[in-house]
């Protein structure tokens, strides 16, 4: 047998009993919300299939103003399985975006950031904004109608803020407007800042979950079970819930394929109702709260610095909640992030229904 | 009911059972990458259709060159009229052949191929005879097929 010949040659050189005993000793605590520890790995799992859809659709896709939208629609239909790949990448896309939130949320209401994972935290929080910018700038991709409105609304919004604001927009777009440029660009973002930057930030936030150990709520302390070992069981666990979350992705993929909306022309206005991803729905709603003009300033540049210092409050979460860091129960930021979750669904929703 | 004896335990029934699946998801998923990463497209036709105001009067010892697919095609008409059509690449290593009237024969640049009007490869690297096209003449067009494809005169 050539593996065990192999297993001897590569243990001559390297140690791997500290690996075995790591996987034999490490242990998943068990509890009443101990389910919350499953969506990490989801999100990691639909992350690897972004990884592998995006790599071989980057096979036939051109990111060129003249041939993108037509690009995609000879993707889908006359490339073999193309409009398997590009539905599942978007539906992929949809679901990461999902388990990204519900993963967030759930950390934030279990308090897993307190002290000593703050830097979990931010890693995380990074990563957020990263797969909002992979699901923007793989948007424009499409070059459509709505890709080419949401870009404009999105860099446009950034310009708001005071004095860094008019610099983000022109990197972001390239020049002054949206154009064959901008388009570029983000597929340079799309395809290769963003991911190198997320495996970077994804293997630095799975190493320090590794280094800290799974956290266990303030509550539950005392009333946890013996804990369940990593592998075989949760691991097992794990691969189940991921071809479950497989076959989701896939059923979405075939059953309810993504429209291709009219290709984007600059000159054109844009069409009736339109509405951008679901993820930036909030951030619609919350725009349209505030009037045009208020005592004299552009109301457009307040609601954008309260949304940012929103942002920044809810980043910052770790450092402020004192009470949960000395390992007490911290019921002022449980009602924050309830506030902050329930923001988000009213205005998610009333996006959906306007 | 419970059977006496069994070729197989419950654990190997298992296994097979997990295993198989695993084997079977992979194959599925693997084997649609790979229809997708190897496409159709740009594959060779099995006709063309020429106009033959171009191609019929071309004058005796000369080649005019038609788009076979992606490739080059040779259209040929030697010094005593007859007409031939060539696959225009090189058998050896690819390349495109050119026909060099003097010598009435096609050279290969690359690696110094000779193939004599007939395409048969007569001197150099070339392995093959150049690929010989049939030549159907219908009404106002001329048609390059592959040899052996059947030819749907309505889609002409």
């Amino acid at each position: 047998m050539i593996w065990p010949k192999f297993r001897n040659w590569f243990e001559e050189r390297y140690d791997t009993n500290e690996l075995k005993k790591l996987a034999k000793s490490k242990l998943v605590p068990r509890h009443r919300y101990d389910i919350l520890y499953y969506t990490g790995g989801i999100t990691l799992f639909l992350f690897v299939l972004q990884f592998i859809t995006g790599m071989i659709l980057a096979f036939y896709y051109v990111p060129h103003v003249d041939y993108a939208y037509e690009g995609i629609i000879d993707i889908v239909t006359k490339i073999n399985m193309g409009w398997f790949f590009r539905s599942f990448h978007h539906w992929g896309a949809q679901l990461c975006i999902v388990f990204v939130f519900i993963h967030l949320f759930g950390t934030l209401l279990v308090k897993s950031y307190r002290k000593p994972r703050e830097f979990v935290w931010i890693t995380g929080f990074i990563l957020l904004v990263i797969s909002i910018f992979f699901g923007l700038s793989g948007y424009l991709m499409l070059w459509d109608e709505r890709a080419f409105a949401a870009v404009r609304v999105a860099t446009g919004g950034a310009g708001n803020l005071p004095v860094i604001g008019s610099f983000i927009k022109i990197f972001l777009r390239g020049g002054t407007d949206v154009t064959g440029d901008t388009l570029i660009r983000f597929y340079a973002f799309h395809v290769s800042i963003l991911p190198v930057l997320s495996l970077m930030l994804i293997g630095l936030h799975v190493l320090l979950v590794q280094y800290h150990g799974m956290s266990v709520p303030v509550s539950v302390e005392n009333k946890q079970k013996t804990g369940e070992p990593f592998f075989p069981n949760v691991f097992y666990k794990d691969i189940m819930i991921w071809l479950v979350v497989l076959g989701v992705v896939a059923t979405l993929a075939v059953m309810l394929p993504p429209e291709i909306g009219q290709k984007a022309d600059a000159l054109a206005p844009p069409p009736e109702g339109i509405k951008p991803e679901w993820y930036f729905l909030f951030m619609m709603e919350t725009l349209e709260l505030f009037p045009g003009t208020i005592y004299g300033f552009n109301g457009e540049t307040i609601a954008i610095i309260c949304v940012t210092i929103g942002i920044l409050f809810f980043s910052l979460i770790p450092f402020l909640d004192r009470k949960s860091s000395k390992g007490q129960k911290s019921h002022l930021f449980t009602i924050i992030a309830v506030i902050y979750l329930i923001y988000f669904i009213t205005m998610t929703i009333r996006g959906f229904l306007s | 009911m419970k059977l006496k004896y069994s070729l197989i335990t419950r654990r190997q029934f298992l296994n097979t059972l997990f295993g198989g699946s695993i084997l079977a998801f992979f194959s599925g998923a693997i084997y649609s990458v790979l229809k997708f990463a190897f496409p159709t497209l740009g594959k060779e036709p099995e006709f063309v259709v020429l106009d033959k105001n171009e191609f019929g009067n071309l004058p005796p010892n000369s080649a005019k060159s038609f788009a076979w697919g992606g490739v080059l095609g040779l259209f040929l008409k030697r010094e005593d009229g007859t007409m031939a059509a060539f696959r225009g690449v090189c058998t050896h290593m690819e390349c495109n052949v050119a026909y060099r009237p003097e010598d009435k024969k096609f050279y290969c640049a690359c690696h110094q191929g000779w193939f004599n009007d007939q395409g048969v490869n007569i001197e150099g690297p070339p392995p093959k005879p150049l690929e010989n096209f049939e030549i159907l003449e219908t009404g106002e067009k001329i048609i390059i097929a592959r040899k052996g494809a059947k030819v749907d005169l309505a889609k002409v």
